[in-house]
């Protein structure tokens, strides 16, 4: 590739002939995704931001850096991770949702605290970084972008981090999340999990209530890890668009943690995103079928852990960092954008790869700094420019602009909920 | 009104027969009228969001502070008519949660005051002295976060950093239990005062800019905070020890220390307090806590709601305005007229000094100062300016120290070891 360009440095009329060439040839023939049209993806990242759904760096913040900078340097490589901020730049990262992910196994045993360090670290790893900037909204991140700066977001993964208060839930959207995931691998007290029991054939109403909280709060519903029951109902109580910060087309690969089709028909009339997930198991089909329990396995820890939560989860999160299946490609995920946007349309499919949680990516998509290269894929695969815009960012940044909406209307109509899960869920 | 009139009419009564040579008391009230309207009186303890949590369910359709609560001695009506200026209000979340986890309960009342003054045409939010000065200028209170009692942090840093994050301005280092990090007034001495990781606590305080509140600590640990503090500290709500020898008072020579540390005592209203009986009397009031809490021992909650009521129909001798103006005579004398303020803690306790019954009631108090022959200027520091020196101290330094170092990633198993040295 070097020497192909260093080739072509000599003259710039020949270099734009070869531009116009190639980009007419990627049109009608099947080439790899060739420096043209990589230059072409490039552009459009610096075009519109590339929005990335779920990022776990701060969870390596916290375990491997001991929530300390010192020895664990986001800024400088992290060559043991596939994710770090010199990277990201590579990878022409706009904006990244940063996940304050809690262990399911906190539930109960001090998730909330969990959250609020984890939110903790990713403030002070953006504030520390010239790269980084902190934004909470969708013109932020436009803004931000511009500036060449990485636009850095919150987003909570587990609704077991209110701890059942939406105090607590309002709190955190103070503090800068603008989305929970309702879920992680374990069914809360008002949500049933993908991958767990499920207890409440949904949301339970005190669920709804939190729905409708985050709707008026203007943080996004966050549907990636529930069940489908959860989904179906978090769908017909939201009334602003909801994301799928990180999962795929359950079409393409059976696993539960991914999106089936009649979800994914329900997307056009809520005007909400799914956000696809690089992790091979929810890629390729035989992978899915080898991680099928992979999710589940945390159980298997607490129980090891049975009176230490932290380790629990700590140990759960170095097993799934060295989880493998079946190999997936960079063609494959292109396949999920194309499945999604085949049945939801091309306005509900975005990005959220999931690094830095897991040790496993599609050859081609091994590090942060391969997105441009999905980009290219598309645009080989004969995407309109307008199209991959949206699948880049756009569709994210207009589904965050309708929750700020109808979060700006709903707080003109009601008050802060004070409801509570007694009142609501209390047993018949 | 008809307690507002007999306690005016009570006031003068007292006013006359204390001083021979008495001008019209009318023209002091007027006089400290004024002094309200041109600096901001801050309160820095008002226990009212915990009120609204236990009486009101956290709802204010229910409970609504914008409106008359005549079974409180606080609401905003008379928070006006008291001119007060800034109010810091109570994040208070009872010691009996320390080992269910306090933060969580702690968020659901800074949250419970962000709503409470969102809807509040009258109160608005603040977090700088600056706020305050303009807030006030504009006719209304400005309104402030302070947590009562360092376990509702769950012994971590990140917690704090995120509880100043939404407005949190100061942190009492304890309330009446002692806790991991800390020794109480009323509890048992542990640590010594503060161990390892308290003194981090406190540095980590300095560096995010939330002021250091030794009210309720023992002499030890306000001992070690202003030895380890590099800001002024306060005592939100303290009285003096050598005219009510009680262990929740500041003795004075802690007081001579407080001067050197450029700090600031808020005297505190309750008659136990301020008056030497009352204080006997009111000696094991905050160890009641720990009986209640036996009688429950796995129901915060219930065992929060009882002790609520305890305190709040707890009586001793009565004590009286005069006494609290005696308390900030005795700080002006022993530390400084710099250092001392208000800080009635209204909205916890049922008994108050005649003259002082409600939040009304501040600007008596000023005049009975410019009555013992104060001067303007130094009414003005006491009510609010001496707060506000130390607001804008604490925010220097903490624009200081945020260069010079990061955020502490300290933890209380690496400073006090595997065990701690908890209670």
């Amino acid at each position: 590739m070097s020497s192909l360009r260093s080739r072509l440095v000599p003259s710039a009329a020949l270099v734009a002939g070869v531009v116009l060439l190639s980009g007419a040839l990627a049109g009608c023939t099947k080439l790899p995704a060739d420096t043209t049209l990589l230059e072409r993806a490039r552009q459009f990242h610096r075009e519109v931001p590339l929005i990335d759904g779920h990022n776990d760096l701060s969870s390596a913040v916290l375990s491997t850096g001991k929530g300390s900078f010192e020895h664990f340097d986001p800024d400088k490589g992290l060559p043991d991770l596939d994710t770090d901020i010199p990277r990201l730049r590579t990878g022409l990262v706009g904006g990244q949702f940063w996940s304050a992910y809690v262990p399911s196994s906190l539930m109960g045993q001090g998730a909330g605290i969990f959250a609020l360090q984890q939110i903790d670290a990713i403030r002070r790893m953006v504030a520390r970084s010239p790269s980084l900037e902190f934004a909470v909204t969708a013109d932020e991140i436009v803004r931000i972008h511009k500036e060449g700066k990485i636009a850095s977001l919150i987003g909570i993964e587990g609704g077991h981090a209110i701890e059942n208060s939406l105090p607590a839930l309002r709190q955190f959207h103070t503090l800068g999340v603008r989305y929970m995931t309702l879920t992680h691998g374990a069914t809360t007290p008002w949500a049933d999990a993908a991958t767990d029991e499920a207890r409440h054939g949904g949301l339970t109403r005190f669920g709804e209530e939190v729905v409708r909280e985050m709707n008026r709060l203007g943080m996004l519903v966050d549907l990636s890890h529930v069940s489908d029951g959860t989904m179906s109902d978090a769908l017909r109580v939201s009334e602003a668009p909801v994301i799928f910060s990180h999962s795929s087309a359950r079409a393409l690969a059976d696993h539960v943690r991914n999106v089936p089709d009649s979800i994914l028909a329900r997307l056009p009339a809520n005007g909400g995103v799914v956000m696809i997930n690089f992790f091979p198991g929810f890629i390729d089909p035989q992978a899915a079928r080898e991680a099928a329990g992979v999710l589940q396995k945390e159980r298997e820890f607490k129980a090891q852990f049975p009176n230490d939560p932290k380790a629990a989860g700590e140990a759960f999160g170095a097993w799934i960092r060295n989880f493998r299946t079946n190999d997936a490609t960079l063609a494959q995920v292109a396949d999920h954008v194309e499945h999604v946007r085949k049945v939801a349309g091309v306005d509900h499919v975005g990005i959220g790869a999931d690094y830095a949680g897991l040790g496993q990516h599609p050859i081609g998509l091994d590090d942060v700094t391969r997105y441009p290269y999905l980009t290219a894929e598309l645009l080989r695969r004969g995407w309109s420019d307008e199209d991959v815009k949206k699948v880049l960012g756009l569709n994210v940044l207009r589904a965050m602009r309708g929750a700020e909406q109808v979060a700006i209307r709903l707080r003109q109509s009601r008050p802060a909920s004070t409801a509570t899960i007694e009142e609501l869920d209390r047993p018949e | 009104m008809r307690l507002i009139r007999q306690s005016a009419v009570l006031l003068l009564a007292i006013l006359s027969a204390s001083c021979a040579k008495q001008a019209d008391s009318g023209d002091y009230l007027e006089r400290a009228r004024r002094l309200h309207q041109e600096v901001p009186m801050v309160d820095t303890h008002n226990d009212l969001p915990w009120v609204v949590f236990a009486e009101g369910g956290g709802q204010f359709e229910r409970f609504d502070p914008d409106q008359s609560l005549p079974s409180i001695d606080t609401d905003v009506p008379r928070l006006k008519e008291g001119l007060v200026g800034g109010q810091f209000w109570a994040a208070y979340v009872p010691s009996l949660f320390m080992e269910h986890g306090a933060a969580m309960p702690t968020l659901g009342q800074i949250d419970l005051i962000h709503r409470m003054i969102e809807r509040s045409p009258t109160l608005e939010y603040a977090t700088t002295a600056d706020d305050i000065v303009r807030i006030h200028k504009t006719g209304k209170i400005a309104s402030l976060i302070g947590i009562e009692g360092g376990h509702s942090i769950d012994n971590s840093l990140a917690v704090l950093r995120m509880f100043h994050e939404l407005g949190v301005r100061y942190l009492t280092l304890t309330h009446s239990a002692t806790i991991p990090w800390a020794d109480a007034a009323t509890d048992v001495a542990t640590h010594g005062g503060l161990s390892r990781f308290g003194e981090e606590v406190v540095r980590e305080m300095n560096r995010i800019g939330m002021m250091v509140d030794l009210s309720h600590v023992s002499d030890a640990t306000m001992s070690d905070a202003l030895r380890v503090s590099e800001a002024p500290v306060i005592f939100s709500h303290s009285s003096a020890r050598a005219l009510a020898d009680h262990v929740r008072n500041v003795p004075d020579s802690i007081l001579t220390q407080v001067a050197k540390n450029g700090g600031v005592v808020m005297i505190n209203f309750f008659p136990g307090f301020l008056d030497p009986q009352a204080a006997q009397e009111a000696a094991g009031v905050l160890q009641m806590e720990r009986e209640i809490k036996a009688k429950h021992p796995n129901d915060p909650n219930a065992a929060a709601a009882e002790f609520a009521t305890y305190i709040r129909n707890f009586r001793t001798n009565d004590a009286t305005l005069a006494q609290v103006a005696d308390h900030i005579e005795h700080i002006t004398k022993v530390a400084g007229v710099d250092h001392v303020g208000l800080g009635a803690d209204y909205a916890s306790l049922g008994q108050h000094p005649i003259g002082l019954e409600n939040v009304s009631r501040y600007p008596y108090l000023s005049a009975e100062l410019l009555r013992r022959g104060w001067n303007d200027d130094d009414v003005k520091k006491v009510i609010g300016l001496n707060l506000l020196r130390v607001m804008r101290s604490v925010e220097q330094t903490a624009a200081t120290l945020r260069q010079s170092r990061p955020a502490s990633a300290a933890t209380i198993e690496e400073l006090d070891g595997a065990t701690g040295s908890r209670p």
